[in-house]
């Protein structure tokens, strides 16, 4: 195994420093474009409604223990009764949410756009990366790391002598690829484009089902125990104002 | 380095009510929590440029990273004044938020650093 490669100063002044600044920049860029190319669609009215609704019944039970058993009953049986209670989905009635996203074009046009901004400076970028900055060790991780690990950090060198520690300009890319992904979020604020979790969200908010998350709502509507709470605050008042008292 | 978390200052409704009710503003436990994801993700990447300048290798630079993860925490213990439960709901939030994904980027700017500094 080799001890110590000594790598040329070129590599750092051309390859490091350049890839890293290059890869910020492309994510800035990023999150602009996708920022202007994102569209402003007109919210659906049923849509909107039941988001209200559910954010409603959420606040019922949140703040079930702050009003009188009768009140509580009362609105829980506005929002869940089983006939005409306004989380009761009839069944049969519910939308399909594949049809409704085939129906709306514009909104696997906004998906696609999101997809596209994301898969086209990748690659591009991946290709730069590798008709440039190929074949040759960038940089080195100061860990040590197992042989498991050679496929994933000197992606195209094809050494087994060097040690795993070394890492090709095409890891480096990967790297930064995910380690830049906090700065991003410093820099560009939480919702940024380059965020991936934030991306899954919304995709999955895509195909999302609001008779479901009704359905769900009354449910742990009906599970709510009701435990009126102002009795018992006279005495935390008494103990309070002692306290301040004394 | 507690001067950082001083975006924390968004203060949620006062906990005296935990001993029977919880009573939380969901968008302040919110906001706090972002500012410690904030104030992780930024002291990882500084932690990391400082261990990389100052050559740390293999596990020290693991043993360095936990250590500025536990200043963070006392840091933003003790910029909420020791009294957790008026802002977060429980320990682990300040103590385990943001832990992970703060070592991503700290191996990034740790070996940028390093690499910088002393490899070539």
């Amino acid at each position: 195994m080799a001890e110590d490669l000594v790598l040329d100063t070129a590599i750092r002044d051309w390859v490091l420093i350049p890839l890293s600044v290059v890869m910020v920049l492309i994510g800035i860029l990023r999150h602009f474009v996708s920022k202007l190319m994102r569209s402003s669609q007109v919210p659906d009215a049923k849509i909107v409604k039941e988001g209200q609704l559910i954010v409603r019944a959420r606040n019922l039970r949140s703040g079930a223990n702050f009003i009188p058993p009768r009140s509580f009953r009362a609105r829980r049986f506005y929002f869940s009764n089983e006939e005409n209670g306004l989380l009761h989905v009839p069944k049969g009635q519910a939308p399909n949410p594949q049809a409704q996203m085939f129906s709306d074009p514009n909104m696997a046009m906004d998906m696609m756009k999101k997809n596209l901004s994301m898969i086209i400076p990748q690659t591009l970028t991946f290709a730069w990366v590798n008709f440039f900055f190929s074949g040759f060790v960038a940089a080195k991780i100061p860990f040590p790391l197992t042989q498991r690990f050679r496929s994933m950090l000197q992606n195209g060198i094809d050494l087994s002598t060097v040690d795993v520690s070394y890492v090709s300009s095409r890891s480096w890319y990967f790297l930064n690829l995910f380690g830049l992904r906090g700065l991003f979020s410093l820099i560009l604020g939480e919702d940024n484009a380059t965020d991936d979790t934030q991306r899954m969200m919304q995709m999955s908010g895509f195909g999302f089902d609001p008779t479901k998350s009704l359905g769900a709502e009354k449910d742990s509507l009906d599970i709510v125990q009701h435990d009126w709470a102002l009795p018992k605050f006279e005495q935390r008042a008494e103990a309070v104002l002692r306290k301040v008292l004394s | 380095m507690a001067g950082h978390s001083e975006s924390s200052g968004a203060e949620k409704k006062s906990g005296e009510a935990a001993n029977e009710i919880p009573t939380f503003n969901a968008e302040n436990l919110q906001t706090n929590m972002k500012a410690i994801y904030y104030s992780r993700t930024f002291l990882s990447i500084v932690g990391g440029v400082i261990a990389g300048i100052l050559g740390f290798t293999s596990l020290t630079g693991f043993i360095f990273y936990f250590l500025v993860m536990a200043i963070t925490s006392v840091g933003l213990i003790a910029k909420s004044g020791f009294s957790i439960h008026s802002y977060f709901d429980s320990w682990n939030r300040v103590i385990f938020d943001g832990f992970l994904s703060g070592l991503m980027s700290f191996v990034l700017f740790w070996t940028f650093a390093y690499d910088m500094v002393h490899i070539f």
